[in-house]
């Protein structure tokens, strides 16, 4: 099976935060140097200075701020095509089919995972605990949609989210790159037991997953 | 009759006070919630009860409260700063003033509903609040008052609006204009362009409840988003500017110099509310259901006209002859602390750091340093400014500082915590959270500087209350102020100014005075100087 563009949400979230994060750590350092500075060279000074306006160097500024942005712009452009492909993935051709395609159905409270012709089906939230199952490192496709309001699909392990909305199939393509257990919960809120609606994703290599399947998912995962 | 006066100071007091009703209100929901997280498993309340709280809390605080009061500094000030005798349509902002209040009061009846409050969020999403979902006569009372409250609010920035265009003294153009009023007019220019679409989606929902079906599948849900942002990111610039005025002319006075880099900075704001009518899809990120590349383009270009404001305050402050007056210390934090708020609004500005951010205590974290230690810190700088011009009576310095600083300390330790929480993993508007390794420190972190912020409200309302009954007079200009409100008694008599308006050249007429006054003094020196050495 040819692979699908996979995509490391996670990765991709890491890379812009680890440029975003010491710019901004830099500025906010150097406007509270700045202000506390002045504040303790001017306080207490009699005379002001009556200078009023640098517009040259404010110009200049301007022209840094912008450069600034363009740069900012651009490494999220830069990420935002790569995480494109996970929620493009209707557009995917054929040939470029998943590992395996999971529907994701949100309700109030619970999450239904179905695994397409598998006869599994796993509920958690409100309901129970049962995990959403997911081979590692191939492409999941994930069919996500909602029966009443509007949900929203968050593993932070993955740094990714999205809203499932009534009236819609959000169609998401998400890799998963190592096993273990991880925390998913509903991100919008969606009433009375909202903060019920959490589940936990079993992440497992693609063979155990592939025996999982293959028992109708008995074998413990 | 003061309910009744077309004074537009008289109106501004009473819509402040009634603001400041409503955020103490708001404030109380906010600590029922902080008690109810102080465990992972509280147990103090329903999940609804929680959910009509945080409901109400956003509502309050952003219907009720920072918008109203921002309009409440404009509607005093503006006519003062512009050397104006009254308002413009007077009688449409008392009636605005009134039509607000209702709103409050329907919204807050709520509460005594059999089915409870509103519970929807402040932002109440379809189809969550549509009549199958959020059924029950508190989500219709809080339509309404939305509806009313931001109605009232229309009408009060429409007549601040006619008079900045109608009633500026002779010699006062456009670009004398004092900073506090510029940041005024580009608000209450914004919420006549946005509120109209929040009065139409809340019609709309309305009906909508009671049997329209307006918005309906994935298209009416998001349409509702749209229509409900495009009103609700420019509020957020609304609750944003007047304060940054505040704290532009606290920090002015207090460093006696005028505002640095005026047209730049004038310039910044006409662009910061161009862009900020053009950015309400940045909320919409994960919904699939907006052009993400465009909002991730306008919201990451607000950096520019907001780092203006920051090169222009430190223009200000250098060369200044500072005193660190409380109305400076909450000045000066209100940048600082902002900053926070607005370099993580840069950093939600990108759609692949928001689809972790989303929905998060991450956002709460962000919003919260933008409106509570941001705008906040800028209403209380105006407060100690202004106090004596309103009043004709001085805040205390002292009560001031340990305000400050109170306030200071519980705002960090209540929002700061929120940022490591959202990260990893903590969703907002939930009454119980799992026992992730640490979330429960962090969150009674967090219920402990809710419990400081409020100690700080009750000593600056202990200040207002002794700084009224022991008046330490203020005089006309206590603190060498820069604007014509200076110009005239504390308080102001009805019409404003009973003495000639100083001369007006530029967006400072008193420290123009000053200026002028003391190159005088210096020539007569040098003249006495050189007639000596002849």
């Amino acid at each position: 099976m040819p692979p699908l563009a996979i995509v490391d949400t996670r990765k991709v979230y890491d890379w812009v935060l680890s440029i975003y994060v010491p710019i901004a750590i830099g500025v906010f350092a150097l406007f509270t140097v700045l202000i506390v500075g002045a504040v303790l060279v001017y306080r207490r000074r009699e005379r002001p200075s009556r200078r009023h306006e640098a517009n040259r160097l404010e110009g200049s500024y301007v022209v840094l701020l912008t450069l600034v942005a363009s740069f900012l712009l651009y490494i999220t452009f830069t990420a935002l095509h790569q995480d494109n492909l996970i929620v493009a993935s209707a557009r995917a051709s054929s040939h470029e089919r998943p590992a395996v395609t999971i529907d994701v159905t949100a309700s109030r409270w619970e999450w239904t995972f179905t695994y397409p012709g598998h006869g599994i089906t796993h509920r958690s939230g409100a309901v129970g605990q049962e995990p959403l199952v997911v081979p590692t490192n191939v492409p999941v496709r994930i069919e996500l949609r909602s029966e009443d309001v509007i949900h929203s699909f968050w593993v932070p392990q993955l740094a990714f989210k999205h809203d499932a909305i009534p009236g819609s199939v959000q169609t998401l393509t998400l890799d998963f790159d190592r096993s273990g257990s991880f925390s998913g919960s509903c991100a919008e809120y969606c009433g009375l037991l909202h903060a019920y609606m959490v589940f936990t994703v079993e992440a497992m290599p693609l063979g155990r997953f592939d025996t999982w399947l293959r028992t109708g998912g008995t074998v413990s995962a | 009759m003061i309910a009744i006066s077309t004074d537009h100071k008289r109106i501004a007091l009473n819509m402040g006070l009634t603001a400041l009703g409503f955020f103490i209100l708001g404030g109380i929901f906010a600590l029922f919630m902080r008690a109810q997280l102080t465990s992972p498993h509280g147990d103090l309340m329903s999940n609804q009860r929680y959910d009509e709280l945080f409901t109400m809390h956003g509502s309050t605080m952003i219907y009720l409260f920072v918008t109203p009061m921002a309009l409440a500094l404009a509607l005093y000030l503006v006519p003062l700063q512009i050397g104006a005798r009254a308002l413009s349509g007077s009688r449409v902002a008392l009636a605005g003033f009134w039509i607000y209040l209702c709103g409050g009061l329907v919204m807050q009846s709520g509460w005594f509903a059999n089915t409870g409050a509103g519970q929807a969020g402040w932002t109440s999403f379809y189809p969550l609040s549509n009549g199958t979902y959020s059924p029950g006569v508190g989500q219709d009372l809080w339509v309404l008052g939305v509806i009313l409250a931001a109605l009232g609010e229309l009408l009060v920035a429409i007549c601040i609006t006619m008079t900045i265009a109608r009633r500026r003294a002779p010699g006062m153009t456009v670009l004398r204009m004092p900073v506090f009023t510029w940041t005024s007019l580009v608000s209450v220019l914004m919420v006549v362009g946005a509120f109209p679409m929040l009065i139409l989606a809340m019609l709309l929902l309305f009906i909508d409840r009671h049997g329209g079906h307006i918005y309906s599948g994935f298209t009416g849900t998001i349409d509702y988003q749209d229509l409900f942002w495009f009103f609700g990111h420019p509020v957020v610039y609304v609750m944003f500017f007047p304060y940054l005025g505040c704290a532009a002319e606290a920090v002015a006075t207090n460093a006696h110099k005028r505002w640095f880099g005026y047209k730049a900075f004038v310039a910044s704001m006409m662009t910061f509310s161009v862009l900020s009518m053009s950015v309400w899809g940045h909320h919409m990120f994960v919904t699939g259901g907006v052009t993400n590349g465009f909002f991730s383009f306008t919201s990451t270009l607000l950096l520019v006209p907001a780092g203006i404001e920051y090169f222009d305050l430190v223009g200000t402050l250098i060369g200044g002859a500072i005193r660190l007056r409380v109305s400076m210390l909450f000045g000066l934090t209100f940048f600082i602390q902002f900053l926070i708020g607005g370099l993580t609004g840069i950093f939600v500005a990108s759609p692949v750091l928001d689809y972790n951010a989303y929905g998060s205590y991450f956002i709460v974290a962000h919003f919260h340093y933008t409106l509570f230690a941001g705008s906040v810190f800028g209403f209380f700088a105006g407060v100690y400014h202004w106090f004596p011009k309103m009043t004709g009576a001085r805040l205390r310095e002292g009560l001031g500082r340990v305000h400050y600083v109170l306030l200071f300390i519980g705002t960090n330790l209540t929002f700061m915590p929120m940022f490591v929480l959202g990260l990893d993993g903590m969703d907002r508007r939930v009454s119980r959270y799992s026992q992730h390794p640490g979330w429960a420190f962090l969150n009674r972190l967090e219920t402990a500087g809710a419990g400081v912020i409020a100690l700080a409200v009750a000593v600056f309302l202990l200040n207002v209350l002794v700084s009224l009954r022991r008046r330490e007079l203020a005089g006309d200009d206590p603190w060498s102020g820069h604007t014509l409100e200076w110009a005239t008694s504390s308080p102001p008599p009805p019409l404003n100014f009973e003495r000639p308006l100083p001369p007006i050249r530029s967006y400072a007429p008193l420290l123009d005075l000053r200026e002028e006054a003391e190159d005088r003094a210096r020539e007569r020196e040098r003249g006495a100087a050189s007639e000596a050495r002849v």
